[in-house]
């Protein structure tokens, strides 16, 4: 090793999904390979190894794996390769797809619950990331555009298409017509960095009552547009402008003691954007209303559940084979937990997640068409990463 | 006739270093100025942990004549945890350069690093802010998208919630003099803005937006402070969290959306741990390698932060109005 050089190594089992591996510096050289693939029978397009090196595009890798005759080729991948990244900075967003811009841009939008975007092309996301959408306008005062703004976590059921956890079926939504002919606007994008500190502020989609089973009477069932990252014994507090209903949640006012705010806790967290909640409100609410007007956009503001403290002690119940002291996590899907690269800290803490290092996609090749990079649900995938002291030219 | 000019005998040394520095545009680091500034202890753990008791409720029925005690009540708190973590940054300085540079490499380097550093503190105060406190969209101004542009109403608002929540101002308010042009300043919070919102607030002025030259005296204004409406002074800075393209209206035409933050004391709290803040480390080419040929210069520092009053917070969310100079 020379003196200032990073070196780093390491393994994972695939989920099928990108994996991003968390380094302490962004390398300039990857390379990984599947051991489960290189010890089984030849396949028509597994991929067995894979490598890439800044100045290559991001995304893209150069790959090793079978062809249909089967024998091992090398092959180039152009997008869902190899990228590197460094998660500091909030705001930061990936491309815009804008409809009626290109045709290939183009996207519909079901008036439904859950609401489903068809893309014209492959939208490049996996279940887990989060968009926004803008202007979604079928005229200027139809469509869906109460949905402008809000992240949404999506849940991707094809190449070209996924879901977004939003009741869109409400008489106010129109669905968003994927006609370029008709003239409708609107824009979605995806939010590079949406977890860079949690627990956070967090936009709520549903509020259900008690029900004596799955919510215990007390309690009440929070869901929310994309991850929550609360855990059980949170504290929180409830912003929920007056249009949205419920508002008797609200952190304040609070009548018997003026000026000070009620809050409730997270009683237990069901997954990664539904938690039960306990609350002295939790009796007696008025319903929720996803179902804005059109009319009430300019100015419309979103109901909010905000992470407020915790009532945690600091202990962390220990099971075994469990890390004696695990660090905070994320969920950005599902019930699956990412631990942050933190030491270990008081569940429910406020924590910097900021990170760096680099990801391998899912993509396929440009000959290996139907090829995973990261290989199937369950391969071990090793893998090195480097950062050099000297590149020519840098 | 030969004349002897710079053709036919040019200078010997054809540059000289001017003899200042020029200035790093650097902006105006409003984040930190605003937080409440607390110290973990050495040895203390990975995570600070902040109490605040809850209000007990007022005894306002009578006790009458029954001679019984009313029932307990019982005492409460609220806890904030922030777990702590480390940054640092720093260059890799072959001695060569040191040797041959005429102009203090190791002098300039240092102070960029120092200026990072702080730059970084107040950057992740900023975006924390933005994951952490909730929004208000402005509604008050006219330009169709979601949020508008700032109106009155949007200040006056955000100051009552905040007003309502029994939020501390910062800032005392000036009294009224007789000065041509000036108006009285009321107590007042913190909205921390982008320097791209100016042309905005400029429109404003003369409906009850006062520039900080139109303070009867602006002793007390600080640095970075635009001026004041209702009860909110306005710092603004161009570090300010935007996120560009965010809006769009039923033209199709894109907006940025400006996170305005308004707040008071206590609100926002940064958190260092035993005088770890700040740490500017020099390394001798020494210690590199067998022939000694590279200095280090490298800051590195602990921060946390919490909202330790989110009840005094307040994201005011906005577009422009005007379009933006380059």
């Amino acid at each position: 090793m020379a003196e200032y050089s990073r070196l780093a190594r390491g393994s994972f089992t695939s989920t099928g999904a990108a994996q991003v591996i968390n380094l302490p510096f962004v390398p300039d050289y990857v390379d990984f390979f599947n051991y489960s693939k290189a010890n089984s029978a030849a396949t028509s397009q597994n991929v067995i190894s894979g490598k890439w090196q800044y100045p290559m595009a991001q995304g893209s890798a150069v790959i090793e794996g079978y062809n249909a005759t089967p024998a091992l080729i090398y092959d180039t991948v152009t997008s869902g390769g190899i990228s590197t990244f460094s998660a500091g900075q909030m705001l930061q967003y990936g491309p815009v797809y804008k409809h009626n811009s290109v045709a290939s841009a183009d996207f519909s939008i079901t008036a439904a619950n859950p609401a489903v975007v068809t893309t014209a092309t492959a939208h490049g996301l996996k279940s887990g990331d989060v968009v926004i959408f803008e202007g979604l306008y079928q005229t200027a005062t139809t469509g869906m555009a109460q949905m402008d703004g809000i992240p949404f976590t999506v849940t991707v059921t094809s190449t070209t298409q996924f879901s977004v956890p939003w009741d869109a079926s409400g008489s106010n939504y129109t669905a968003f017509n994927s006609a370029t002919s008709t003239g409708n606007i609107g824009a979605w994008k995806q939010v590079l960095y949406p977890y860079l500190y949690f627990p956070g502020t967090t936009f709520i989609s549903a509020i259900t009552a008690p029900n004596g089973t799955t919510i215990p009477n007390g309690s009440i069932q929070i869901d929310t547009t994309d991850a929550h990252n609360f855990v059980p014994g949170q504290e929180v507090a409830f912003r929920i402008p007056s249009q949205w209903g419920s508002v008797e949640l609200n952190s304040l006012p609070n009548i018997p003691t003026p000026g000070s705010p009620i809050y409730g806790y997270v009683d237990s967290v069901t997954d990664y954007n539904t938690v039960i909640v306990r609350t002295p409100f939790a009796a007696a609410f008025t319903a929720f209303n996803a179902n804005q007007t059109i009319a009430s956009i300019p100015g419309l503001s979103y109901p909010q559940i905000v992470a407020v403290g915790d009532v945690n002690t600091g202990g962390v119940q220990i099971s075994s084979g469990s890390a004696l002291y695990p660090p905070p996590y994320f969920v950005p899907i599902g019930t699956t937990r990412f631990n942050t690269i933190n030491g270990p800290a008081i569940q429910g803490a406020f924590v910097n997640n900021t990170s760096q290092g680099f990801i391998i996609g899912a993509g396929a090749g440009t000959v290996l068409t139907t090829a995973d990079m990261v290989g199937a649900s369950g391969n071990i995938i090793y893998w090195r990463a480097i950062l050099h002291d000297m590149g020519l030219p840098f | 006739m030969t004349i002897t000019n710079t053709s036919n005998l040019g200078p010997m040394i054809l540059q000289s270093l001017a003899p200042a520095m020029l200035y790093v545009p650097t902006p105006t680091m409003n984040y930190i100025t605003v937080a409440d500034k607390v110290a973990m202890p050495a040895n203390g753990g990975t995570t600070c942990r902040f109490m605040r008791p809850r209000a007990l409720t007022p005894p306002t029925v009578q006790l009458g004549n029954s001679g019984i005690d009313p029932p307990a009540q019982i005492p409460q708190r609220d806890i904030i945890d922030a777990q702590m973590a480390f940054f640092g940054t720093g260059c890799i300085i072959n001695e060569q350069v040191i040797l041959q540079d005429q102009e203090g490499v190791l002098a300039w380097v240092s102070e960029r690093l120092a200026v990072a550093m702080r730059q970084a503190e107040d950057l992740i105060l900023r975006d924390y802010i933005v994951s952490a406190a909730s929004q208000i969209n402005a509604g008050g101004g006219s330009n169709g998208f979601n949020p508008t542009n700032l109106g009155l109403t949007d200040f006056s608002l955000v100051a009552t919630t905040l007003d309502t929540n029994n939020a501390y101002k910062f800032m005392s308010g000036i009294e009224g003099m007789d000065r041509f042009g000036t108006g009285p300043i009321r107590s007042a919070y913190f909205m921390l803005s982008s320097t791209e919102l100016q042309s905005d607030f400029d429109a404003l002025v003369g409906q009850g937006v006062l520039n900080n030259w139109n303070y009867p005296t602006n002793a007390s204004a600080l640095p970075s402070e635009w001026g004041s409406v209702y009860n909110l002074r306005i710092l603004t800075s161009s570090e300010a969290p935007v996120a560009r393209n965010a809006a769009m209206n039923n033209l199709g035409v894109f907006n940025d959306v400006y996170y305005n933050t308004v707040l008071g004391k206590q609100a926002l709290t940064h958190i260092s741990q035993d005088g770890y803040s700040m740490n500017l480390i020099y390394r001798d080419p020494y210690y590199s390698g067998m022939l000694a040929q590279n200095a280090t210069l490298a800051v590195k520092f602990a921060q946390s932060q919490a909202l330790t009053q989110d009840t005094a917070i307040r994201n005011l969310l906005s577009t422009r109005l005007s379009n933006l100079g380059v």
